[in-house]
């Protein structure tokens, strides 16, 4: 009975607790939180849905190949906004220096390379934490029972 | 194009190894490529260095001022990249190289797998990226921020192999460097709430306008850097994680950790002394003599706690916290030659140790025998590898044409000039000591009668990293020209202040 | 006396970062529990992000988002907090990689002990050295 309104439940919450850290990433600029908070919002809407379906599902969904390419190409997304600013004459990081356009303040569109940037990193610390848990429960039950698999 | 680089060049060279560092794992099945993409950045660092010293020297020793996003200090970060700043990357970038290439093709038997190899090389030039960012940052945070990936590098590397005992040391390292990192912070914490400020210039100026009406604060600020950087230092009673650390980590990570991982740390501390503090403060408070006093106590401490050690690396390690000891007796000699000496010390030990755990890796990974007592008779059969030992202890101890005697000689100067005789006296027989715990290691390497086993050299790209490693030994005590003027010069800019 | 325990009254951030950092590096160092240890680590941090942010509030001062209706606002500084969500994003990764090798040493040991780790490695060197 429980694990059946769990997953009831879990079915109807977690797509907009992670519509929701994804609110949090993008106006990071206007109101509190930003692109570290937001990422940790997204990560544990996935570790949610893994904790209640179930590992192998929440390996199905998110597979090691995807973590690893989120982990190493969101950070490179942070070096690539910041190399805008250097092929356009400013120095790295440069926002309206760049020639961004910075339209009003207090909107969502007016922070430039900020909410770009944010995308990234938030998507980066959504992924690692994500790893981090597959990779503690991983040690705990996961490796015996792929391993009694192999052997088979 | 080469405008563009010249203008935005303190950036490149710290961004460079960070960024290419976080894309490795995704072709971690490519050992080659991943091998080959490391040392190309590594070069690529190392013509940054050049190139920046280049102009330092051109420019008279005025620093290059670039400020991040293109927001002026105070309100952004700035980099600053002077005399100093220069001197210490050409270190870190003329040191790394060759220990890079020392770690191609025979890191997979000391590590594991394929994915380990590129992980460890991920935490390979995330730690090159921070020191070359401590090296040209010029506020507080970036300074906390960079020591902060700097000792989570330092503790993946020392975790890299899959043994059990490997990853107690990791721990004790992780939470002894953590607490260190809190004291830091702290310390910035109070330097911040009194000033206001958190680049170094504008936190310098504010401090010598108010420091008579906070002087318990700048005592709280002192003693909080001092002990974590020494935590962090291992200057001596401070030093428990280094043995267990730097012995179980594979050979390369042995190398870098203790070759310019420790003297990130101790630049850190330079700078924020003599760039916020001033060195009037830092008499005001007597927090010369402290360091003095602490570098001569590690000094002999080191050196009589490394003559017990039969295993190879466990007495490298201590040697480490011994040569600690003449860095912190020279942060406490105040004139231009005191500090130009500290600085060539801190070249020299950086090169000499580096080239010591290098052999001493190839010659345990040659034989399999970790005792400096059942290592007899290597000399003969692995001639390239025992010469560059030998090359490196005749450098640390200090032999006239290696690099140590000029550092020492002008550590001997300056506390002449300051009329101090006691920290000559103990730099004499640290020079002594650090010869008695080295030499019976080459004597019993090159006299004692081998066993009949194929112990051979390391392969090509090993014996390369040597042969530069010992040529910068004996270029650097031979011809210390260009490095002495720089070094003279980062003394002189870090005395001006205050 | 009373001047003393109005001054510690009117500073309560000050004292309280003071107590929990000295909480935390009594723990850290006289625990032989690699999880006290730990969670020693993570009040010491705790209290230099209360010594931060506390000591750098304005009383009076509103948070620091723009108010377009109100020019004359005193604003407090948003920089300190900017720092020290640099250093909870530190103070999570220190604590992910230490839970980690935790992991791996309770698999490898059997037992939390730091002390008793020591001694059986002790045991093992002294069986190897025979």
């Amino acid at each position: 009975m429980k694990d059946f309104i769990l997953k009831r439940i879990a079915a109807v919450i977690l797509p907009f607790i992670c519509i929701y850290g994804v609110y949090v990433i993008l106006h990071g600029h206007i109101s509190a939180g930003g692109s570290f908070a937001g990422g940790i919002i997204v990560g544990l809407s996935f570790i949610a849905f893994s904790t209640i379906y179930g590992i192998e599902e929440g390996r199905a969904k998110l597979p090691e190949k995807v973590l690893v390419w989120t982990e190493s190409y969101g950070t490179l997304w942070y070096g690539i906004m910041g190399m805008v600013g250097i092929f356009r004459g400013a120095p790295f990081l440069a926002n309206k220096l760049a020639g961004v356009d910075l339209g009003v303040p207090g909107t969502l569109f007016s922070g430039g390379l900020i909410s770009l940037i944010g995308l990234g990193v938030g998507i980066r610390v959504a992924s690692t934490m994500v790893t981090l848990f597959f990779t503690i429960m991983d040690e705990d039950c996961w490796r015996e029972k792929r391993m009694m698999e192999e052997s088979k | 194009m080469p405008a563009v680089i010249t203008a935005n060049l303190p950036v490149f060279v710290v961004i460079a190894p960070l960024f290419v560092g976080f894309v490795l794992p995704t072709f971690a099945r490519k050992m080659r490529l991943v091998e080959n993409l490391v040392i190309f950045i590594e070069v690529l660092m190392l013509a940054g260095a050049v190139y920046l010293t280049s102009i330092i020297l051109a420019q008279e020793g005025n620093p290059i001022i670039y400020s991040l996003g293109g927001w002026p200090a105070p309100w952004g970060i700035e980099l600053e990249a002077g005399s100093l700043s220069a001197f210490f990357l050409l270190i870190i970038a003329g040191i790394s190289l060759p220990i890079a290439l020392f770690a191609r093709g025979n890191l997979t038997e000391e590590v594991g797998n394929k994915e380990r190899v590129a992980r460890f090389y991920v935490l390979y030039l995330l730690l090159v990226g921070a020191l070359a960012g401590i090296a040209v940052t010029n506020d507080l945070f970036n300074v906390f921020v960079l020591v902060e990936v700097a000792t989570l590098s330092c503790c993946g590397l020392v975790s890299a192999r899959n043994q059990p005992w490997a990853a107690k040391a990791a721990f004790t390292y992780l939470i002894l460097a953590t607490l260190g990192s809190t004291l830091v912070m702290g310390g910035i914490g109070f330097i911040y709430i009194i000033t206001g400020h958190l680049n170094m210039g504008f936190a310098s100026q504010e401090l010598g306008r108010i420091w008579q009406d906070n002087p318990n604060v700048i005592w709280m600020a002192f003693s909080f850097l001092l002990v974590g950087f020494g935590v962090k230092s291992a200057l001596f009673p401070l030093h428990v994680w280094l043995p267990d650390a730097h012995s179980t980590a594979p050979s390369p990570a042995s190398a870098i950790l203790s070759g310019l991982a420790i003297k990130g740390y101790m630049i850190c501390l330079f700078k924020i002394l003599y760039k916020i503090f001033g060195f009037t403060l830092m008499q005001e408070f007597s927090v010369h003599r402290i360091l003095l006093l602490a570098g001569m106590v590690a000094i002999i401490a080191g050196s009589i706690l490394a003559l017990s050690q039969d295993e190879l690396k466990r007495r490298l390690a201590f040697s480490t916290v011994s040569q600690v000891g003449y860095i912190f007796l020279g942060l406490g000699i105040m004139n231009v030659k005191g500090l130009s000496g500290t600085l060539f010390y801190l070249a020299s030990h950086a090169v000499c140790k580096s080239i010591l755990f290098l052999a001493a890796g190839a010659m345990i990974a040659a034989s399999g025998k970790h005792n400096i007592s059942e290592l007899a008779g290597i000399g003969r059969k692995m001639p390239i590898t025992m010469a560059a030992f030998t090359i490196g202890s005749l450098g640390l101890v200090g032999v006239p044409l290696f690099s140590g005697f000029v550092g020492k000689w002008y550590l001997i100067l300056g506390s002449l000039e300051a009329k101090d005789i006691l920290p000559i006296i103990v730099i004499i027989m640290g020079s002594v000591l650090c010869a008695a715990y080295l030499f019976p290691v080459i004597r019993i390497a090159y006299f004692e009668p081998a066993p009949a086993e194929a112990w051979q050299d390391p392969g090509l790209s090993q014996k390369i990293a040597l042969i530069l490693l010992a040529a910068a030994v004996v270029i650097l005590g031979v011809l210390p020209g260009i490095f002495l003027k720089l070094a003279g010069m980062a003394a002189a800019e870090l005395l001006v202040f205050n | 006396m009373k001047m003393l325990l109005q001054k510690l009254i009117i500073n309560y951030p000050y004292v309280a970062a003071a107590i929990l950092f000295a909480i935390g590096v009594l723990t850290v160092l006289t625990r032989s529990n690699l999880f006290k240890k730990l969670l020693g680590i993570n009040i010491m941090e705790s209290a230099i992000f209360v010594l931060f942010i506390g000591g750098s509030y304005i009383r009076g001062g509103a948070v620091p988002i723009l108010n377009k209706n109100n020019p004359g606002t005193l604003y407090i500084n948003p920089l300190p907090s900017a720092l020290m969500l640099t250093g909870i994003v530190v103070s999570v990764s220190v604590t992910a990689f230490a839970l980690a090798l935790i992991v791996r040493l309770y698999k490898a040991y059997g037992t939390t002990n730091l002390q008793r780790i020591e001694e059986m490695r002790n045991e093992v060197k002294d069986k190897c050295q025979q």
